[in-house]
């Protein structure tokens, strides 16, 4: 046959057989002559390439690693060393969540603040609301039961307003604040804002009791 | 001497004991890879007639864009890459370990089932137990049939190895011996933490893009590394340049290679170390690529039909991890993460690099298996150029389409159907390169068959096609 | 590389090691998180999904749809997700760990759905998802066999489709939803992820790769 390798495509001959592969190959991995004492740079070479990447690696790695935390999603947003990062919440949110909770106060105060005439008092525009905290803050952790009169009307009390902040409804003085500071903006009325600590003193003064009267809370300021 | 009348005659100094005892077994590998491509190119096509007609086939369930989807993926690589990749390595393994295939049987039986349980699985992907991870569509009843039947083809490679007549390694072993070995711990991994108890939230994801890339850096890759190391010497006669850098640039892909898992996670909803950690690896992956090019080489300069496969795998190869490098960097990936982009470098990588170093390996391999030359030298040549025009066709499309695509989706104004409609020139032009692949796959599927087939039509004391034993 | 067992071990080591480092540490990391208790409202976030949206859920996966769906929102400044509208925050691991197989996909053909039924200022409601889902829209296909003819017996059906034009049934006939499509659109009214967890908010700044 031709000593050309490849004469047809149907079959291209080889140039070399499996044995010659493998002898050159290992030759070729094996000490080399050295011809005029040239020192062949090329693994050298190679090895400076690979280092050269694995710097790279490290500096990217270093700067976007994102401390390696479980909580870093984003790294280009770091939060800062040192003191921890409270993400404070905003209270009319907060209280606006609350008061719109299964089983809480839209349920009888109605969404909207305007209650149910004859049986709940209205919030919106109540003089109660945006009066004197000492008394609303005292309704809430209580409650109210008995007759009140609410921006002229009078309502019967029938149905008593539960206690929330003790057994039961049992809310944290953070949640009666946010609430209460809630219902003091919303539908037009102007109060201040309630804090979790005027809260906390209320609660340790008024202590632990039954459902005020709306005669006793009209005798505290 | 192109289209004498007698095809010519197989050299028998070619023949070693591995044909011997291989013949069938690895026949048969060569012969279902070569239907797999031609299923999984049927399945390609439809989804990227799919993606700018969205009304092709939408009627049928089966052939939702989804499903469609994940057929065509599983059928290119278990169905094509697996046989393939699997065959070439056993036949090379035992070539040069100078021994006869043991264990020849096991392989017979081994392959069945494995395509047996892909079967069973595009059945499944059709009917919907679709896993959602990419290159990980594989139904959850499949993949303990497909674990044992690759155990059963992987174990004539080791044995090639363990009896090996020389002790030395050449970089062919190398790579096949690694292919071999890490791909059942990866399946079996992913097996555990996603199917049997499955890891909670998008630890899912991680856990399949670690296996995804883990499949391609630990086992495609190397598979075609091994055909690739192994067609150029032989069919240049010269010994590999810079072959004392191989055995460090075949570490560094299996070192780093598996860490490159996240790269498309990159801004998703997990820690981000991990997709950063993800970007270097893939970056410093390039090593690799670098010394396989200067290993490779001496394949553009051509010569003859399989070393024209294994030049164009190499350019494609080589060019896909410069490109993913690029891409994984978080600048460019805000443009091109979510795009058809990265299909454009899967399609890249998984059939402009490895599988043109299959096809390299196989136009070499099949005459020496079968004891006779390829029924035809213009289908081959006609696949070459066809593959050729398709890949580079549908990748530059593909990839065009992506770069629009991510650039109108990084521009909120853009109202988001407009950006399909934008896409549309270049995903019918990738249709076009899609069909042409398509029609490569068939040269090569009907040469393979004529070959084959002819040969066992004719009985053996014809002179035509007859091999000197 | 002469000695087989010590190639043998650096390949599983070569494996292991990135197993270790990408996998296990991971999981060691988010791997068990749990839902964020909130004190104002007294609910753990994220919610757990309804029955009729868990099947939802299996009828997104059998149908692939996370092949052009993500459903993953990107941090502020890479692409323009929340400048769509797609989303308030970037998503992070614990909007996901109530899900049996999170479907994260990897491509855009179509919108990301994550928060697609908190979208401000209007989320689609159930009745556009159903004629998207019966006609489909751009680039998305008709899932007509998720719907059925029926001739009408008596009074049309609640449920039919309200279609106009070529859409319309024959006269006589409607358009049902199948159970799975009911489900799936349940499913994708349950894909909510308003709630602001504290790891998705974070705090200082600081230049991200390759912006000015």
């Amino acid at each position: 046959m031709s000593n050309s390798s490849h004469n047809d495509s149907r079959f291209e001959r080889a140039a070399n057989d499996d044995a010659q592969v493998l002898d050159s190959h290992e030759k070729a991995l094996g000490p080399q002559k050295d011809d005029a004492g040239n020192y062949n740079l090329r693994p050298l070479l190679m090895l400076f390439l690979l280092s050269t990447f694995v710097l790279f690696a490290a500096t990217y790695v270093n700067r976007y690693s994102g401390h390696y935390s479980a909580s870093i999603y984003n790294e280009t947003a770091l939060p800062h060393t040192g003191a921890e990062v409270v993400v404070k919440a905003d209270p009319v949110a907060a209280g606006k969540k609350l008061f719109n909770s299964p089983g809480a106060c839209y349920s009888c105060h109605q969404p909207n603040g305007q209650g149910i005439a004859g049986v709940y008092p209205p919030l919106a525009g109540s003089e109660w609301v945006t009066g004197s905290e000492e008394r609303v803050v005292r309704i809430l952790l209580h409650g109210l039961k008995g007759q009140v009169t609410v921006s002229g009307t009078s309502y019967a009390g029938a149905a008593a307003m539960p206690a929330f902040g003790t057994a039961g409804y049992n809310w944290t003085d953070e949640k009666i604040a946010n609430v209460l500071t809630y219902i003091r903006q919303e539908w037009g009325n102007k109060g201040a804002v309630i804090t979790a600590d005027a809260v906390a003193r209320i609660r340790s003064q008024a202590g632990d009791r039954k459902e005020w009267s709306s005669t006793e809370l009209l005798q505290i300021k | 001497m192109t289209h004498a009348s007698t095809s010519p005659s197989a050299d028998s100094a070619d023949q070693t004991p591995a044909e011997s005892t291989g013949r069938y077994p690895l026949l048969y590998l060569l012969g279902s890879s070569v239907l797999w491509l031609v299923v999984s190119g049927v399945f390609a096509l439809i989804t990227s007639i799919q993606l700018h007609t969205p009304s092709f086939l939408a009627e049928c369930p089966v052939l939702s864009y989804g499903r469609v989807r994940a057929m065509a993926e599983t059928s290119f690589i278990y169905g094509w890459i697996g046989n393939v990749g699997l065959g070439l390595a056993l036949w090379i393994l035992a070539r040069l370990s100078g021994e006869k295939l043991r264990g020849a049987n096991w392989v017979f039986v081994g392959a069945l089932f494995w395509n047996l349980a892909v079967t069973v699985a595009l059945g499944g992907l059709a009917l919907g137990d679709l896993t959602s991870i990419s290159m990980y569509q594989l139904p959850s009843y499949v993949q303990p049939l497909l674990f044992c039947s690759y155990g059963g083809i992987a174990v004539a490679g080791l044995l090639s190895w363990t009896g090996r007549r020389r002790e030395m390694m050449f970089a062919s072993q190398w790579y096949a011996i690694a292919a071999l070995f890490l791909f059942p711990w990866l399946l079996s991994i992913a097996y555990v933490m996603l199917e049997c108890s499955p890891v909670r939230g998008v630890l899912q994801a991680v856990v399949g893009g670690w296996y995804a890339q883990g499949l391609w850096t630990l086992w495609i890759a190397p598979l075609a590394l091994t055909s690739g190391y192994y067609v150029v010497p032989r069919m240049s006669g010269k010994v590999i340049p810079a072959y004392d850098s191989a055995a460090l640039g075949f570490w560094t892909l299996l070192v780093v290679g598996g860490w490159t898992g996240a790269r498309h996670l990159i801004g998703g909803p997990i820690p981000a170390w991990i997709s950063s950690v993800a970007i270097v690896m893939t970056v410093t992956l390039v090593f690799h690529y670098i010394v396989v090019f200067l290993n490779l080489r001496m394949a553009l300069k051509g010569g003859s039909l399989s070393l024209g496969f294994v030049a164009i795998g190499l350019i494609c190869y080589v060019s896909g991890g410069f490109v993913d490098a690029l891409t994984s960097m978080r600048a460019y990936a805000a443009i091109t993460q979510f795009t058809v982009y990265e299909d454009a470098q899967k399609l890249l990588a998984l059939y402009g690099g490895a599988s043109m170093m299959f096809f390299g390996a196989l136009y070499f391999a099949l005459p020496r298996l079968k004891g006779a030359a390829w029924s035809s030298g213009a289908l081959i040549k006609g696949q070459l150029i066809l593959s050729a025009v398709g890949i580079l066709v549908t990748v530059l499309s593909l990839a065009a389409a992506g770069l629009v695509q991510g650039n109108a989706l990084a521009d909120a104004k853009v109202n988001f159907s407009d950006i399909a409609v934008q896409m549309r020139p270049y995903l019918l032009v990738a249709s076009a390169g899609q069909f042409i692949i398509l029609t490569s796959s068939l040269l090569l599927a009907v040469n393979f068959l004529k070959t084959v087939i002819t040969c066992c039509c004719k009985s053996d004391s014809s002179k035509e096609g007859a091999l000197a034993s | 590389m002469k000695n087989g067992s010590l190639f043998f071990l650096g390949l599983f080591a070569a494996l292991g090691l990135a197993w270790v480092g990408i996998v296990v540490s991971s999981n060691a990391q988010i791997g068990s998180l749990a839902g964020y208790y909130d004190d104002t409202d007294s609910t753990s976030y994220p919610a757990r999904p309804s029955g009729l949206a868990a099947q939802g859920a299996l009828v997104y996966k059998d149908l692939g749809c996370a092949s052009c769906h993500t459903q993953q929102v990107r941090r502020p400044g890479f692409g323009s997700d929340q400048d769509r509208g797609w989303g308030e925050r970037q998503s992070v691991a614990r909007d996901y760990i109530y899900q049996t197989s999170v479907q994260l996909g990897e491509s855009r053909i179509g919108q990301d759905l994550t928060n697609l039924a908190g979208r401000k200022p209007s989320a689609p409601d159930q009745d556009d998802l159903l004629h998207m889902l019966y006609q489909g829209q751009g680039a998305m296909p008709s899932y007509q066999f998720l719907f059925e003819t029926h001739k009408i017996q008596g009074e049309a059906s609640s449920e039919a489709l309200k279609l106009t034009g070529k859409q319309k049934p024959q006269s006589g006939f409607e358009i049902i939803p199948t159970t799975r499509a009911k489900e799936l659109v349940a499913y994708l009214l349950s894909l909510n992820t308003t709630y602001d967890y504290p790891e998705a908010h974070p705090v200082a700044g600081a230049k991200g790769e390759g912006e000015k």
